[in-house]
């Protein structure tokens, strides 16, 4: 099974090619935009270096976030195109599954956090278990204290990963069973893992159903004020 | 030797535009409006913009080549809208189409939004030819362009604060009309009288330049005023005059621009353009002068995938092929091409 793997839900761009469980190629940029310039070009030398065509792909798996809107966006319509293009399925995978899945080395519970911006993480606690990890609980969007209070509430040992470096220092205070860890980006060579699980398994997603796990609601500020309660004309409107 | 047939896709700000065109003939053009979507904020939000986008691009592409009888592998080229416009928006359709060109191994063109405008007449008027001065009013953008040749363009003039589009959308909400404010304004203007009310054209000394923030201003004091005084002319009428004021702007600067160029050939492009007022007048006015007019009709008027597709069989023709690595531009700027 020929794989490609396409993550742009933060700010490292990543894209594999896999099979039989092998990474056969891959390429990784860090830059919080581009993420549209790297894409393709970054498709295209995988391929290459592959010697692969893309009618060969049998699967594509996409990150679909949370994560930097705008990069998630750049990469599923990526992935859609493509796949639309060869008639590929599609596999999509969680940046908190593809950070979870990557930690899981040890025995401690693991959250996951990716900077959603506007002083929000996304999280969710996953738990080791044999060959991999299961989700633990919701996912869910927090502040920084927010994320304090989680994993202070968490009675067993905790590993944080992703988005960490960037911490308010007050996140990580008096949590002393808590430390935090790599990997900082969730990446495609860890989708094609995932992806591959999960086509084994049949489960892909729909075309229509590949969107964006935003877990926030667009920022639009309705200005009242504009708006006149009843116009100068009632009922002129529509 | 027939011409290339090329898929254009456009979402660089509310609408998902897709087309398949050959030459002048459009074999098929499809449009995921998100007016509804914007309605409640009164304007086009950006977030919400792009969300609409990466939901409607994969099934319009789909739509399109289907209406058109057409199948991927046919398509010489793919286009796609680089900028200006969203950049959220802007993301969506031109990743799309330029993996699409990719997977497809055919050539990929980055287009400008402004230059697709500019050859959107050309698709229903094949006589539509440079030297010649365009008008682009929308939502987003307000230019007097001369045409020297194609890909030769020169912005004689533009908005000094809001586009003609975004001034009809800001008085439509005050006056309470909905949005999009262009047609509420040219639909409740229906046997209006513009002479109950004279309101101001702004930059008389700037000739090709306009500015339109001031007639919201005097609109909304006109009509506290005459609503304190109980003596609020009927809609029709302030919508009327409304609108000539904007209107008799856009084509007086027009036609200043054509004088000074000395083009005999005039066309339009943008939202604006599909006022019905706005072509009537223009009509006049060239027939006065004798000077040819090309005006789209108001679906090439408004944001589309077609016009996207003919400026890229022009760039495709230059063998101005985008590669891969060059991402979108919020900032492209004609007179840079
Ligand atoms: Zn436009």
């Amino acid at each position: 099974m020929k794989i490609l793997a396409v993550d742009t839900a933060t700010s490292a761009s990543s894209v594999a090619l896999g099979e039989g469980g092998q990474l056969v190629a891959m390429s990784v940029r860090v830059d919080r935009r581009g993420h549209g310039g790297f894409l393709v070009p970054a498709i295209d030398f995988a391929f290459e270096s592959a010697g692969w065509k893309p009618r060969e792909i049998d699967v594509i798996v996409v990150d679909v976030g949370p994560g930097l809107f705008t990069g998630i966006r750049a990469g599923i319509s990526t992935a859609q195109a493509i796949a639309a293009s060869v008639g590929a399925p599609l596999v999509t995978v969680s940046s908190l599954t593809a950070l979870a899945v990557r930690a899981a080395t040890g025995r401690r519970r693991i959250w996951p956090v990716v900077d959603i911006r506007r002083g929000q993480y996304a999280t969710r606690p996953f738990q080791p278990v044999p060959g991999g990890v299961a989700p633990d609980g919701p996912a869910e969007i927090v502040t920084a204290d927010g994320l304090h209070n989680l994993v202070e509430s968490d009675a067993e040992d905790t590993l944080l990963v992703g988005d960490t470096a960037g911490f308010p220092p007050t996140v990580m205070r008096g949590l002393h069973r808590a430390k935090t860890g790599r990997p900082r980006y969730p990446s495609a060579d860890v989708l094609l893992e995932i992806g591959e699980f999960k086509a084994e398994r049949d489960h892909f997603v729909r075309p229509e159903d590949v969107r964006p796990l935003y877990m926030r609601e667009p920022d639009a500020q309705i200005n009242w004020s504009d708006f006149r309660e009843e116009g100068i004309w009632p009922g002129a409107a529509g | 030797m027939s011409r290339p047939l090329i898929l254009g896709v456009e979402t660089s700000c509310d609408e998902t535009g897709v087309a398949v065109v050959r030459g002048h003939e459009i074999l098929a053009t499809v449009l995921s409006s998100q007016i509804d979507a914007h309605a409640r904020f009164g304007g086009v939000v950006p977030e919400v913009a792009a969300r609409a986008h990466v939901e409607a691009i994969r099934p319009m592409v789909h739509l399109a080549l289907r209406q058109a009888g057409v199948h991927s592998d046919q398509l010489d080229a793919v286009a796609a809208t680089r900028g200006p416009g969203l950049i959220g928006a802007l993301m969506v359709g031109y990743s799309f189409a330029k993996a699409m060109a990719w997977t497809l191994d055919t050539p990929f063109v980055g287009v400008d939004h402004m230059e697709g405008h500019l050859f959107a007449p050309r698709l229903e008027h094949e006589a539509f030819a440079p030297p010649a001065v365009v008008l682009l009013a929308s939502g987003g953008h307000s230019q007097i362009v001369h045409v020297k040749s194609w890909g030769e363009y020169e912005v004689l003039g533009s908005t000094i604060d809001d586009a003609a589009g975004e001034a009809f959308d800001k008085i439509a909400r005050f006056m309470g009309l909905g949005f999009p404010g262009g047609p509420a304004i040219d639909k409740a203007a229906e046997g209006g009288d513009a002479d109950v009310v004279k309101f101001p054209r702004a930059l008389r000394d700037r000739p090709y330049d306009f500015s339109f923030s001031g007639l919201k201003t005097s609109v909304v004091t006109y009509l506290e005023k005459a609503k304190a005084a109980g003596s609020v002319p009927p809609l029709p009428d302030v919508a009327a005059a409304v609108q000539e004021a904007i209107v008799d702007v856009l084509v007086d600067k027009t036609f200043n621009a054509v004088e000074a160029t000395g083009v005999d050939r005039v066309a339009g492009g943008g939202g604006v353009l599909a006022n019905r007022r706005l072509r009537v007048r223009l009509e006049e006015e060239a027939n006065r002068r004798g000077i040819a007019l090309y005006l789209p009709s108001p679906a090439l008027c408004t944001d589309n995938g077609a016009m996207i597709a003919a400026a890229g069989e022009f760039r495709l023709e230059r063998g101005d092929v985008t590669p891969w690595s060059v991402d979108v531009s919020s900032s492209l700027r004609l007179s840079d091409l």
